[in-house]
């Protein structure tokens, strides 16, 4: 293939990095307190319009052969994942105002960009660590946070050990199959041999600890309470949207047979349910979306019963409705002086009555994550039960939905908060909130696009 | 405008009503009132319409829209009028301007935001009813939590956050294990048909063992019983009716509680008749535990909303059985008994919901003698209570005497003919009757009559021209189906008719196994 098309099919990449230098030079010349977010923003959209644009030009190749292939599907998931970022960049504005914010927002999505087309399981890893390692930093960024530090250190470490246990599963996979390809992955889970059975429960654990699957959540809560907002915003959607892109390209064609079937289903449904419980408690709402994300990664990994053909749709949709319900909540929280206090479920009291647009956006997502219809994360959670129906496995599905059910009432409390009490009136704070505003608004237009178009989304995944 | 839009038009014009109300500024009530009012009017009109264009003598759908929507799943955006949802429909819309008009005083607090809640409910509860889609319909379904869960938990009373989420988590635990039954049904379809459908008609084709309908059925009825409610479901009912603000209590009572009821007639029944005629004998006796156990209740309260909240138990255990009796009369007469109650309960609540603006109290201890003070308000309370009691001329004696009629000849299961079960489960339901006089007579003795007494002694305004407008409306239609069943009874015949012969022709099937 001529150079200039692989620059072509790369383009998404391309303009990340070019932001990326564009953003340092800007440091360099220390005019980035002013420029950085814009230009940032301007590379998201072009980044993410580029890779649907190359989606609509039906562009299907392997700009390196063996290492990443593209084709429509792979970009039209490469661009919304990116479109989504754009919303975290904006709702940053309320924390931070210099380069530092942008700067590794755009590395780590770098990372992103990767993942959808890695097809050997050494760019998935560099993906994946390209991804968190800004993200430790951006943790620590939240200066304001006492357990900044702390929760930053408590997720380099998980990760990190995550990180081994992948690598330790990719190797004894190529010593089982030869092959460094991600399809080896279904090889392996299909043959008997004890290797390849280690090698696949690896890297299942690695993904598990990754999406924060219980028994291995433990950080999740810790590590979001700890991080600021928009950071937070960001772990629990586009982070935990990637680890799903890896576990796609890895397990994507696999059929769970087998005891394959209960680490497959049994793990997650414990999420799903203690996820759902554990929410019930909590008085903070990034502990309580915290939580809630174990019990959507449960959801996530469910999806795997089901048979090959309608994961990958399945999945695109879910994560993308839940990572637009999820930051649309975070976008639309009132900024407030003290930052301990911002998502502390007291400040949300009374809020309708003092900030009714804020509030009817969360409670939008709210209604969202919660799965109620007619809002898009219903469809998406029928459409993950009813492949693992179809594939039958009836009883694990009819569980799932039960465990599901356990989470409208944490959902509907933060509803009840924010419309059915009485304004305990706390004063907000005005920085940034225009921009946190418009972000609310990108992801609240998302989710009606979701609602009311479904039919057509699926068809172009 | 061609019926079929029209039908559309009834449908979508709350939501877009809604959309518009958010565009008055939100202290401009007297505007944002004119306006609900006047769509809902209009959806009324349009309703009415379609009831008179609506030909009794037709098979299946009418004035029917069919759109792919979610081409892939085979969901199609599909609705029509049919003998079965014909008078709901005109009910649902019969009731919507009523709230409004009806809420003017009752609702002082976020009067813009409680018109969107009452659009959207309709919204949702029109296209439940409409709905020709199992997808479409469980969307409806579940949306109309939504609506009831912020009017309950906003305008509610003292305990209104418990009442609100006690009626979400109930009603959602039916739901999501219907939503399990449904995506099951849909996947058997395709796996015997090769077509993915959602669509009403397409499912009934799916032919099931015993085995599997059973807990398909469950599933189903579950959800439907805890709407309806049926005993021991009900719990959340005193609860939310209790708390609801006056217009939250009429929408529930009036509509809502009906949508379990169609839902057994539509979907439930037919769809699993093997399972149906094997649940038979136990459903029945549940539902004349609820006509017995709710009116036993009602007896006792001392809260005014809650005698009619367990009234509506009992009055709700007839449509239930007039439905299992599979008999032409008494399916009939369970589709009146549910227009009927949607009258009789709504007037009733309006009427409590009245004297609480006066004196915020609901104990009943505390009331007497109202007849002297506010006569005008007393005649209509006779005649709402005459109504519940089944007095002849009213609705409620046609929907409570064609329900029974029905129960008599009920027909069991093969192998369980012979039995006396049916006729002395109808017994036992007679008893309801005469519950039912003891308590609502009880009530308006103590309510209408006896010493003259008033909570804290305050001088009681009797009805104004607004009120007596909405509660002479509703009297006239109580009136009219009570004296003039036919029109409506013909409608929906052929409903009934098709209800009974799919659950029968499947039955002896089964039997005969």
């Amino acid at each position: 293939m001529p150079g200039s098309d692989v620059l072509r099919t790369m383009l998404p990449e391309h303009l990340l990095l070019g932001g990326m230098v564009v953003l340092i030079v800007l440091a360099l010349l220390r005019m980035s307190r002013a420029l950085a977010l814009p230009v940032a923003a301007l590379v998201i959209v072009a980044s993410s319009g580029a890779a649907f644009w190359l989606a609509s030009l039906g562009v299907s190749t392997e700009p390196f052969l063996g290492q990443l292939v593209v084709n429509p599907v792979i970009y039209l998931t490469k661009g919304s994942l990116l479109l989504l970022a754009l919303p975290v960049l904006l709702m940053s504005r309320t924390e931070f105002e210099d380069v530092e914010f942008p700067l590794l927002l755009l590395c780590s999505l770098y990372g992103l960009a990767l993942l959808p087309s890695a097809e050997n399981a050494l760019v998935l890893f560099l993906g994946i660590e390209l991804l968190s390692i800004p993200t430790y930093a951006l943790i620590v960024l939240a200066f304001k946070r006492p357990q900044a530090a702390e929760s930053a250190l408590k997720y380099l470490v998980l990760s990190g050990a995550a990180s081994a246990t992948l690598l330790m599963g990719l190797s004894l996979v190529y010593g089982a199959t030869g092959s460094m390809a991600t399809s080896a992955f279904t090889m392996a889970l299909a043959s008997g041999d004890l290797m390849a059975r280690t090698a696949v429960v690896l890297v299942l654990l690695a993904l598990y600890i990754k999406a924060a699957v219980v028994p291995f959540h433990a950080w999740a809560p810790d590590t979001y309470e700890g991080a600021s907002v928009p950071v937070t915003a960001y772990m629990a959607t586009l982070s935990k949207a990637a680890i799903l892109v890896v576990a796609l390209r890895l397990f994507g064609n696999a059929v769970p047979a087998g005891p394959m079937v209960g680490i497959m289903a049994g793990l997650p449904l414990v999420s799903i349910v203690w996820g759902n419980l554990a929410a019930m408690k909590q008085h903070s709402l990034r502990r309580m979306i915290a939580y809630s994300s174990i019990a959507h990664a449960g959801y996530l990994f469910y999806a795997f019963l089901g048979a090959p053909e309608g994961r990958f749709e399945a999945i695109t949709f879910y994560i993308i409705t839940y990572s637009a319900a999820n930051l649309l909540a975070f976008a639309a929280l009132p900024a407030h002086a003290n930052d301990v206090q911002r998502d502390a479920m007291e400040s949300l009291e009374g809020l309708f009555h003092r900030d009714p647009m804020a509030a009817t956006l969360i409670a939008v997502a709210m209604l969202s994550l919660a799965g109620l219809p007619p809002l898009p994360g219903f469809t998406a959670k029928f459409l993950i039960f009813k492949s693992v129906l179809a594939a039958g496995f009836t009883t694990w599905a009819v569980l799932g939905l039960v465990g599901s059910f356990l989470g409208l009432y944490f959902y509907l409390r933060v509803i009840m908060r924010m419309f059915m009490s009485a304004d305990r009136g706390v004063v907000p704070a005005t920085t940034g909130a225009a921009l946190s505003r418009a972000a609310g608004i990108l992801c609240l237009a998302a989710t009606l696009a979701l609602t009311i178009l479904p039919g057509w989304v699926l068809a172009r995944l | 405008m061609s019926e079929a839009l029209m039908l559309n038009v009834i449908l979508w014009l709350p939501l877009a009503g809604a959309l518009a109300l958010l565009l008055i500024p939100r202290d401009k009530t007297s505007e944002v009132r004119a306006v609900s009012t006047v769509l809902l009017g209009i959806q009324f009109v349009l309703a009415l319409v379609l009831y008179r264009a609506f030909d009794g003598g037709v098979d299946g759908l009418q004035f029917a829209t069919n759109v792919p929507w979610i081409a892939e799943w085979g969901v199609h955006y599909a609705i029509g009028l049919d003998g079965a949802n014909v008078l709901l429909v005109l009910l649902t819309a019969f009731l919507g301007p009523l709230v409004i008009v009806g809420a003017t005083h009752a609702i002082e607090k976020d009067v813009r935001l409680f018109h969107v809640m009452v659009l959207l409910l309709q919204f949702a509860m029109m296209g439940a009813f409409l709905a020709q889609d199992l997808f479409l319909f469980y969307l409806f379904w579940e949306a109309m939590l939504i609506p009831m869960f912020f009017m309950i938990g906003i305008w509610g009373g003292a305990r209104r956050a418990y009442a609100t989420i006690k009626f979400v988590l109930y009603t959602a635990f039916g739901s999501i294990l219907m939503l399990a039954a449904l995506i099951y049904l849909a996947i058997q379809l395709q796996a015997q048909g090769g077509v993915a459908s959602f669509a009403f008609a397409d499912l009934q084709k799916v032919t099931l063992p015993l085995a599997v309908q059973m807990p398909l059925l469950g599933a189903f009825a579950l959800s439907f019983a805890i709407k309806v409610p049926v005993v021991p479901l009900h719990t959340w009912l005193p609860d939310a009716h209790v708390e609801a603000p006056t217009p939250g209590s009429v929408i529930l009572a009036g509509v809502l509680l009906k949508m379990g009821t169609y839902g057994f007639m539509k979907l439930g029944f037919p769809l699993f008749p093997d399972a149906t005629r094997q649940l038979t004998p136990l459903l029945m006796t549940l539902s004349v535990v609820s006509i017995v156990y709710g009116a036993c209740l009602a007896l006792v309260q001392t809260d005014i909303k809650k005698i009619i909240a367990y009234s509506s138990i009992s009055h709700l255990g007839y449509v239930m059985l007039g439905l299992l009796s599979l008999d032409l009369v008494g399916i009939q007469g369970a589709i009146v008994q549910m227009v009927s109650h949607g009258l009789v309960a709504g007037g009733l609540f309006l009427l409590v919901g009245m004297v609480y603006e006066r004196c915020h109290t609901r104990e009943l201890a505390a009331y007497g003698g109202l007849a002297r003070q506010i006569p005008r308000y007393a005649v209509f309370f006779l005649v709402f209570t005459l109504a519940s009691v089944g007095l002849p001329t009213t609705s409620g004696f046609t929907g409570e005497f064609m329900s029974l009629m029905g129960a008599f000849t009920a027909a069991w299961p093969q192998h369980l003919d012979g039995n006396n079960g049916p006729l002395i489960l109808a017994v036992v339901a007679c008893t309801g009757v005469v519950l039912g006089a003891l308590y609502m007579l009880r009530f308006a003795l103590t309510f209408l009559f006896g010493p003259t007494k008033t909570p804290h002694g305050e001088a009681l305004s009797d009805l104004s021209g607004r009120e007596t407008f909405l509660l002479t409306t509703l009297a006239v239609a109580v009136f009219w189906l009570g004296l003039f069943p036919n029109g409506a009874l013909q409608k929906t015949e052929r409903a009934a008719k098709h209800f009974q012969q799919a659950v029968m022709a499947a039955g002896m099937v089964s039997d005969a196994r």
